[in-house]
């Protein structure tokens, strides 16, 4: 549980820079616990720009387990727009 | 954000002012678009051109790192999406919230600048607005994942079937930092049609620690199935092309492939050849069906059979390709029409040009009348070809200054539709000739004034909807704002079928006021004109719209001051019009030029009525002391320019009175010499002469004489009135 990183509402431009800290940062605090995969949690994400998707897909190349969780409306219509659908599909764990 | 070099500062720099000029033009686009949209919501053309003007500020913005544009612009642009994805309605109050969006826009714009000068207030509306925007864009966000992509294929040459364009990106570093966005390109092409299959390039995008989250690395492949051309698909990357790998490539029949290309040609106007160059019709075959053309009716009065029709029916070539041809020769020509090609001019640059201009024509003269003194018949010939070409380029480049007034008209669409808005009103408000041509400075001018007689419309003249409908009129009132040339003058209307002026309280109130003598009745027409009179507007007839800091008599003023003048013509019940005659140029005059003693001066010759011989014991003087002259039974107050100004010389054998009209009536202007009609550069006078009465301005002639520019409308104040200065000599002849 302590795992779960929960994404800001406004995953853009704008924010990209902190956000990509502040999930840096987190990553480094659940360094330790590399048996429990990570959880995105996108339920809050409700304005989403291409830089946003880039910093999500950035998460593709982590070496250890890790998956979204609960993605918002906002962000599926996003993915799908940019034909992102399929990767979304791939790393959204529904529970 | 990225550290940009000195070079690129300077570059910026000198750069911003255009940027300011061309946003400024942008957002203006914006609000006229905006309320287009209101008369015509589903108007998908006005819809994209919309979006597209907001894109581009935001575009430039980006470019400039002015991030407070850029941020607020976006959130409009959100909405717009919306709009165009046919989630949201424009609604009015949408597109109210729009108008206030845009302003703030316009503000942000106008500050570039100067971060300093953003308000509190400024930012706190900005905040609400990008609440209320989001209000709109969130609330909308379940329709949007539930239609998905509604295609709304754009209506442009649906004939051609559609084509599947093959588009493959690959973005440039700088994309998100220039203010754009994969995201909103792929949206944007979604609009354009149905996305057949679209894949996300994200191979290059680096491990979350080696990311730097403003660079883009993302790319697409996206299939589209669009009747949208290879343009309109390329347009979608235009603010990125220039650092975006793209690559477009179209599956299409072999009929596509001939519209296409035909569409793609450069301007050839013939059909025939537009065939030919395609391979629809071999070049042989053409000029057996064109000799065909020219045998069939020798007669030109007689129909040809047209070589479109013969192609179809003789040659083969399938119709909708001579139909893509026959709409590309349409095209073309209206196209060379109407093709915008505009250079930007700074306007300080273009009015050193015009004034060399003044002095050539000064110059000109001066040579044609050595010319003409050494008696060298060539040399005078000679001169004459000058002139007039010096003339001709005269009228050219005052022709350069000249500016449609609809531009300032459409300005004007705003301020009625809020006004309307405020006082509870329905108005339908009407440009007419909006393509009549006036000079830059005087429509500058002429704005303010305009903008407040409209105002004034609206608040005293156009009644609540009630009370129209107890009058019998329709519950919204009507407001036409029309501009037409007369003889060297333009005519701005303004008419209303509002209430008109109400001539008893008027009248009240001037006798209240003392503007008129207690218990006196003027015509009509004097007592309507008391509305422009200082002082007239009081509190009680000023409300918060009509009253921004100019009065009715400003209004007047500023008028007159561009050598204009007002005409009211109310129908009592019925609305009120209100005329404006303004001449087309600050710069140049018909004058006709009088001589008193050696002075000379110029009287604009549009005032001038006739010239009437008075040998002088004609003028005389009436018991108020006045100069007048009797002309054909009535009485005419005449001014006596020797002695106005004081010109010492000889007294003559004889003067000529010109009668001249003025717009608050006819009166003479006693002078010695006529030297007729000539075309006036004018100069305005030196600071020193302001206060001079009756003068307008000065004007150098060939001779290197000055003349000076007598003002008909003030001098008439001085015909009218007692002279005081006027010494009244009544033996004078």
């Amino acid at each position: 549980m302590s795992a779960a990183f929960d994404l800001p509402a406004e995953l853009n431009i704008y924010g990209a820079l902190e956000t990509r800290d502040a999930l840096l940062a987190w990553l480094a605090a659940n360094a330790g616990a590399d048996d429990q995969p990570l959880a995105v949690n996108a339920a809050a994400v409700a304005e989403v720009d291409g830089a946003g998707l880039q910093l999500l897909t950035a998460l593709t190349r982590l070496d250890r387990p890790w998956h979204l969780v609960d993605p918002s409306a906002a962000l599926t219509q996003a993915c799908a727009t940019l034909g992102l659908s399929q990767w979304l599909a791939q790393h959204v764990v529904t529970d | 954000m990225s550290q940009a070099s000195d070079a690129d500062q300077d570059f910026i720099a000198a750069a911003m002012p255009a940027f300011i000029s061309e946003a400024g033009e942008q957002t203006e686009a914006i609000e006229s678009l905006l309320l287009e949209l209101e008369e015509q919501p589903d108007n998908r053309e006005l819809l994209d051109s919309l979006f597209r003007c907001a894109h581009t500020v935001k575009g430039s913005a980006g470019i400039f790192g002015l991030n407070k544009v850029v941020e607020f612009t976006h959130h409009v642009e959100t909405l717009l999406d919306k709009c165009r994805d046919g989630v949201l309605a424009l609604t009015p109050q949408l597109s109210t919230l729009l108008l206030r969006c845009n302003d703030q826009i316009k503000f942000l714009v106008q500050i570039a600048n100067d971060e300093g000068a953003d308000g509190t207030s400024q930012k706190s509306e900005r905040a609400e607005l990008v609440a209320q925007l989001r209000l709109y864009t969130e609330g909308s966000k379940a329709e949007v994942s539930g239609t998905t992509v509604a295609a709304p294929a754009t209506e442009q040459a649906q004939d051609k079937g559609p084509t599947l364009w093959r588009i493959k990106a690959q973005f440039g570093a700088e994309t998100f930092r220039n203010g754009m966005d994969p995201l909103s390109i792929a949206k944007y092409l979604q609009g354009m049609g149905k996305v057949e299959s679209m894949v996300c390039g994200f191979d290059q995008v680096p491990a979350l620690i080696d990311l730097d989250p403003e660079t883009c690395y993302l790319g697409f492949e996206m299939a589209l199935e669009s009747d949208a051309s290879r343009d309109d698909v390329q347009g979608a990357f235009s603010f990125v092309e220039d650092d975006c790998a793209l690559e477009i490539t179209a599956q299409e029949s072999t009929q596509q492939r001939l519209v296409r290309q035909i569409d793609e040609m450069p301007a050839t106007p013939r059909l025939g050849d537009m065939l030919v160059s395609v391979g629809a019709v071999s070049h042989d075959k053409l000029d057996e069906l064109l000799s065909e053309q020219a045998q069939a009716a020798p007669d030109a009065a007689q129909a040809k059979p047209r070589i479109g029709d013969l192609l179809e029916t003789k040659a083969g070539v399938p119709p909708k390709v001579v139909e893509a041809a026959l709409n590309k020769q349409q095209k073309t020509r209206e196209a060379s029409g109407e093709e915008n090609r505009y250079i930007r001019v700074q306007a300080d640059r273009l009015d050193a040009v015009i004034n060399l201009l003044g002095e050539l024509v000064i110059a000109g003269a001066g040579a044609n009348l050595l010319a003409r003194e050494a008696r060298n018949v060539a040399l005078v010939e000679a001169n004459l070809h000058i002139n007039a070409l010096i003339e001709e380029i005269r009228n050219g480049t005052l022709a350069l200054r000249m500016v449609p007034v609809g531009e300032t008209f459409s300005r004007f669409r705003r301020v009625v539709r809020d006004t309307a808005a405020q006082l509870g009103k329905e108005v339908n408000f009407e440009i007419v000739g909006g393509e009549a041509e006036l000079d830059k400075s005087m429509v500058e001018k002429i704005a303010d004034p305009l903008m407040h007689l409209v105002r004034n419309s609206l608040d005293h003249g156009l009644e609540p909807p009630q009370e129209r409908l107890a009058a019998g009129k329709p519950a919204a009132g009507k407001l036409v704002l029309s501009a037409r040339h007369e003889t060297g003058a333009i005519l701005i209307r303004i008419e209303d079928d509002g209430r008109g002026i109400n001539r008893d309280r008027v009248l009240q109130r001037a006798w209240d006021k003392g503007l008129i003598e207690q218990g006196v009745v003027p015509s009509d027409d004097v007592i309507h004109m008391m509305i422009f009179e200082p002082g007239f507007s009081t509190a009680e007839q000023v409300t918060n719209l009509s009253g921004r800091g100019v009065g009715m008599d400003v209004v007047k003023r500023n008028i007159e001051a561009l050598r204009g003048n007002l005409k009211l013509d109310s129908r009592p019940g019925q609305g009120l019009r209100v005329d404006i005659r303004l001449p087309l140029t600050l710069a140049i005059i018909d004058g006709f030029m009088v001589g008193v003693g050696k002075s000379k001066f110029v009287l604009p010759l549009g005032a001038v009525v006739e010239v009437i011989e008075a040998g002088g014991q004609h003028v005389r003087v009436d018991a108020q002391g006045r100069h007048v002259v009797e002309l054909r039974g009535t009485v005419l107050p005449v001014v006596r320019l020797r002695s106005l100004y004081d010109v010492e010389s000889a007294l003559p054998d004889r003067t000529s009175v010109v009668v001249v009209q003025a717009p608050k009536g006819k009166y003479g202007i006693e002078v010695e010499v006529l030297h007729g009609q000539q075309q006036t550069v004018i100069k305005p006078l030196g600071r020193l002469f302001k206060n001079v009465r009756g003068i307008s301005g000065s004007s150098i002639l060939g001779s290197g004489e000055v003349a000076l520019i007598l003002d008909v409308g003030s001098l008439c104040d001085l015909a009218t009135v007692s002279p005081q200065g006027q010494a009244s000599p009544s033996d004078a002849g």
